[in-house]
């Protein structure tokens, strides 16, 4: 069963239809590819998943739950998290302090018990604060723990909101063009992190750019075009599909 | 170990603090202090909200007011023991906050600061025009001093004592909250509201709770307060009350609990500075008081201009690596 569907998902701005009758899954434990030229409605797609806008028709279910009207804090408590193409980090903040931070859902101190350091509030920060020096290292970030996030170059802080993301160990992880503004060496250093984090069992949606990282990791691909869903399949079969070629790696193809 | 070591300097602090009346026996000096007192409480609830969560408030005079009021009705005229009527300012002005945030808590920056003012100013207005329940601009008299059974704290050495103990404990379970998961939800607001969100934040929810926290510690002082002077008018609780506190907080460094302490501290004792500094004329002593706003906002001015981060962060310039993390 698919782990996310997407089903005749709509979303207009005025006259213009950003998002156009959209609909497809994700399974279990792959990484699906969202891509498709600028203006292809791809942020737009993305922002109706995770709650950060709402569709003017369709609807998204999770694990076979119907998300509609749900707030995106509450989407992350069911288990799915992301990051934005404009990295949304808390910049006075450490980079530990951002990935505990991630840790919201899973962790319990409120106000009252925080204030009164009532037992097993100790206990929790100590249990989240190991989990969180594990996921730093697993981005590769355990030696700027305690840099805040404002003083992190750009690509350390793209895999700091990879980090923070995974804190609150999703079962679908969605990543907004995450590498966007990376070296090559910062890419690689992405790609093998994503495939960890699929191997771990997490599902991955990945809107992105960059062809080579999609076609490196991803499982699955859906290409995107002036709202509507033009292909969707493998990556070798969409490095074929003359649709796809057409609207996108056209301009690509006839360049190289 | 560990924990005794960090717990160390603030014990050291508190235990001075609560042992002045020991050496300290100038009257006068020690009521200077029991304001500044009420002041820390307040300014750490500002501190919550603003210096953490990055909600400005321009109306926490409103909710100092609004627990003066309340202790002051249900003490002196409904004859309720100090302790319920001190208990019930706090959850009533929480209440407010609560209330308030439920529909400011969608603004931002500026919208929220003159949403905030516009309540500062409404509170204000019904705390002249209530002649019934505030005694309009005559106000309200005949506030007893607080007292728990027999006890009656009159002297200026037990209200000093209760004013400190209280501020203490509160600096205590607030320095708990902001190193601990609540802290960073707040800081995360301020960080990025959709970050935050994206960590299953509740941001209306986080919002509506630091609004009430810091209104009930502002009502709390408005309490102490009250029992304190004995007498309350709408003249205490102005705008000027609510831009002292956030040029406390500012002073003092936004996200930082002693920095605010420090703040209210420094500022709290400025129009009373003879209390401290032997041989000030009597004209200088009246020359601050009637330009203390003046130098309120002064100092707002300076310090959003050379000191953004404020003492806390200078401090933090001068000795890095100390105190760099809420924790």
């Amino acid at each position: 069963m698919s782990l996310l569907a997407a089903q005749g998902l709509t979303r207009r701005f005025g006259g213009l239809v950003a998002v156009d009758d959209v609909s497809f899954e994700v399974f279990e434990g792959t990484i699906l590819a969202l891509i498709g030229p600028n203006g292809a409605g791809k942020s737009t797609l993305f922002n109706l998943l995770t709650a950060f806008d709402r569709a003017d028709a369709g609807r998204v279910a999770f694990d076979g739950r119907d998300l509609a009207g749900l707030p995106p804090h509450r989407l992350v408590r069911l288990g799915l998290a992301r990051t934005f193409q404009n990295t949304q980090l808390f910049e006075e903040m450490t980079a530990l302090e951002n990935v505990l931070a991630g840790a919201h859902t899973r962790t319990r101190t409120g106000w009252a018990r925080a204030a009164l350091r009532l037992p097993g509030t100790a206990g929790e920060e100590r249990d989240a604060r190991e989990e969180a020096e594990r996921l730093l290292r697993l981005v590769g970030l355990e030696a700027v723990a305690r840099t805040h996030a404002a003083d992190l170059p750009h690509g350390t802080r793209r895999l700091l909101e990879v980090a923070r993301a995974l804190a609150s160990h999703p079962r679908l992880l969605l990543l907004d063009e995450p590498a966007a503004g990376l070296n090559s060496a910062e890419t690689g250093q992405l790609a093998h992190v994503l495939r960890q984090v699929r191997d771990s069992g997490v599902t991955l949606i990945v809107v992105e750019h960059d062809m080579g990282l999609v076609m490196e990791v991803s499982d699955e691909i859906v290409v995107l075009n002036e709202g509507r869903k033009i292909a969707e399949g493998p990556p070798l079969l969409i490095q074929k599909d003359p649709a796809v070629i057409a609207a996108y790696l056209g301009e690509e193809a006839a360049d190289a | 170990m560990a924990v005794l070591r960090r717990m160390l300097p603030g014990a050291v602090v508190a235990v001075l603090v609560l042992g002045l009346p020991l050496v300290v026996h100038d009257r006068y000096l020690l009521k200077v202090l029991s304001f500044v007192g009420i002041d820390v409480v307040v300014v750490l609830g500002l501190a919550l909200l603003f210096g953490f969560a990055g909600q400005i408030s321009l109306g926490q005079a409103a909710f100092f007011g609004i627990g003066a009021y309340t202790t002051s009705v249900l003490v002196a005229a409904l004859g309720w023991p100090w302790l319920g009527g001190v208990a019930a300012a706090v959850l009533v002005s929480a209440g407010a906050g609560a209330l308030l945030a439920l529909p400011v808590g969608r603004l931002k920056g500026h919208y929220l600061a003159m949403a905030t003012l516009g309540f500062g100013e409404i509170a204000l207005i019904a705390f002249t025009e209530l002649k019934g329940i505030t005694g309009g601009t005559d106000g309200l008299s005949g506030i007893p001093y607080p007292q728990v059974g027999s006890f009656v704290a009159r002297a200026p050495e037990a209200n000093y004592l209760l004013v400190w103990a209280v501020a203490i404990v509160a600096y205590v379970l607030a320095a708990n909250v902001v190193a601990l998961r609540p802290g960073r939800a707040l800081r995360a607001l301020h960080g990025s509201e959709a970050g935050a969100q994206a960590s299953g934040i509740d941001v209306a929810r986080t919002k509506v709770t630091a609004f009430a926290v810091a209104a009930g510690l502002a009502g709390l002082g408005g309490a102490l307060y009250a029992h304190l002077v004995g007498f309350i008018s709408p003249g205490s609780f102005t705008i000027e009350l609510s831009i002292l506190l956030v040029a406390m907080v500012a002073l003092g460094g936004m996200g930082s609990l002693p920095g605010a302490v420090v703040g209210a501290v420094l500022l709290g004792m400025l129009p009373y500075l003879d209390a401290v500094v032997p041989g000030l004329t009597k004209s200088t002593v009246e020359a601050l008081q009637s330009w203390e706003a003046d130098i309120y906002g002064a100092v707002l001015i300076l310090v959003m201009l050379f000191m953004p981060h404020g003492l806390a962060g200078a401090f933090r310039r001068f000795f890095p690596g100390r105190g760099g993390e809420g924790s």
